[in-house]
């Protein structure tokens, strides 16, 4: 490759590789917040929170991916990222999002004192919160 | 000897059976390829979430260094007092022998392990329906509304030594991660809460058309990544194998890896090396935390891995008894244009004895 200062941005979920592509930058949702990784990141491994995956400068333009429940493993010149779902905005269903977070939320008011339960219900939320965002952002 | 009418009738009825069997088997084989691909594509996933596991490992201690004990209760080894078995069949019958080997491996794994309490979870229309007739369902007490509403997990009452547990119509008709999610999270709820000890999942192995064997693995506790533990495994005949790669080549399909699974496998020689590159990783949370939240995905994803495979190999083994199938037909034709040609030339003949005959009487 002539440009040696691209990113090898990979995503890749139980059913495919979703993206095997370069990029210049790759925005990545981690578990406590967003990092943007450039060519030449120190090696770093993070778990993945809900989200979205952006990739800038890459070879069909700016792309989006919701994802959601994974993990990243981030190299110097390379980015993989390992996620169990992984949306384009345009493939969201917004029905089935806000269906899914009118459960998370019937889940957390009968949640009671269960630790558990709370967690549980607040993942199923902030997952249905991050879709309906993404599909917001696209139209 | 039966008349010519009636032997035309039943070759008809015959070939319109082979037209039946040919059609199922072409879709069969269209279907198969289908899965095939699917079985392959998810394995760099599998792959990379094994790795990496094998990378953390090696970073945190995962054993108490006091008792010994592993920390995770995933990886916790217990007396198998109380045992799972997922069992995948499929869901429609005509695939050959491959519900039955499935049902039977599953049976002889209950007959050995008979004083252990065991719980049978079906997946798969055909397994569902045997064991529901065989064995009682699990019972749960009422979630009463009362002090512990909410906290307390809903209690088992135990009948038998063994039962059946959980319902999953549909699931493999139109397989999804979700589902699969579902299910998974399910059993690692369960290990790890101590109802159950160990895990073992009976499935059809599937590695290519002429590769495959029934096996039984043990999918909890976790003893090392990457790798399957088989407790037991029956392998295809020889005879078995003819037959399935014959029917993979008269349907197109071939029976060594294609160029797209080429590709997928150099990816996943390069999967292997993931999350383990021997550099000093920052890790965004404490190792142990990615730890803890890989480890139950990594049961998910196998058990989705082996529905993948269990969904192919039924497709190829439906497409070899109907391949089977065809060409018996063929042949049954073969020997009933025979005889009704031979009863034909039969009647021809006596007739012209007849009328020979009466003519040298006069």
């Amino acid at each position: 490759m002539a440009d040696t200062n691209k990113l090898t941005v990979r995503l890749v979920t139980p059913d495919r590789i979703l993206v095997d592509q370069t990029a210049d930058a790759v925005e990545v949702p981690s578990k406590s917040g967003y990092l943007e990784v450039l060519y030449g990141h120190a090696p770093l491994l993070a778990e993945l929170g809900p989200g979205e995956v952006r990739l800038h400068g890459g070879e069909g333009g700016d792309q989006r991916f919701n994802v959601a429940r994974g993990f990243v493993e981030v190299l110097p010149e390379r980015v993989t990222i390992l996620a169990e779902s992984a949306l384009k905005p345009e493939e969201i269903d917004t029905a089935e999002a806000q269906k899914d977070l009118d459960e998370g939320r019937k889940l957390w008011n009968e949640a009671g004192d269960d630790a558990e339960k709370y967690d549980e219900a607040n993942a199923v939320i902030r997952e249905a919160e991050s879709q309906m965002e993404s599909a917001q952002g696209h139209s | 000897m039966a008349n010519v009418l009636d032997l035309r009738r039943r070759i008809r009825s015959v070939k319109n059976t082979r037209q039946i069997t040919k059609a199922m088997k072409m879709v069969s084989a269209a279907k198969l390829r289908r899965a095939q691909e699917r079985a392959v594509s998810s394995r760099p996933y599998s792959a990379m979430l094994a790795s990496v596991l094998e990378s953390l490992k090696r970073r945190i201690d995962i054993y108490d260094p006091e008792t010994g004990d592993a920390k995770h209760p995933l990886l916790r080894t217990r007396e198998e007092k109380r045992v799972l078995i997922v069992v995948v069949s499929g869901d429609k019958g005509f695939a050959g022998a491959f519900n039955t080997n499935i049902i039977k491996t599953a049976t002889q794994f209950l007959d050995k392990n008979g004083k252990k309490q065991i719980d049978i979870e079906p997946i798969g229309r055909k397994a569902r329906d045997l064991f529901r007739r065989r064995y009682p369902a699990a019972k749960f007490a009422e979630q009463n509304q009362g002090e512990h509403a909410g906290s307390a997990r809903p209690e088992r009452q135990r009948g038998s030594g063994t039962e059946v547990i959980g319902d999953h119509p549909g699931l493999l008709e139109k397989l999804s991660f979700d589902a699969v999610r579902e299910v998974g999270e399910d059993i690692v709820d369960r290990y790890a809460h101590e109802e159950i000890d160990a895990v073992y999942l009976v499935y059809n192995e599937f590695k290519s058309v002429i590769a495959q064997r029934v096996v039984v693995e043990k999918l909890l506790p976790i003893v090392e990544f990457g790798k399957h533990e088989i407790a037991e495994a029956r392998e295809m005949t020889a005879e078995e194998r003819a037959q399935a790669g014959e029917a993979a080549l008269t349907a197109g399909i071939s029976v060594q890896p294609g160029e797209a699974e080429a590709d997928i496998a150099e990816f996943e020689d390069e999967a292997k090396k993931f999350g383990t590159a021997d550099v000093d990783y920052i890790y965004e949370q404490p190792p142990r935390e990615i730890f803890d939240a890989i480890l139950p995905r990594y049961v998910t994803s196998q058990l989705y891995h082996a529905m993948l495979e269990s969904v192919a190999a039924e497709h190829a083994a439906r497409m070899t008894a109907m391949d089977a199938a065809t060409n018996n037909a063929t042949e049954m034709i073969d020997d009933l244009t025979l005889t009704m040609n031979r009863v034909r030339q039969a009647a021809i003949t006596k007739e012209i004895i007849e009328i020979v005959s009466g003519a040298a009487a006069l």
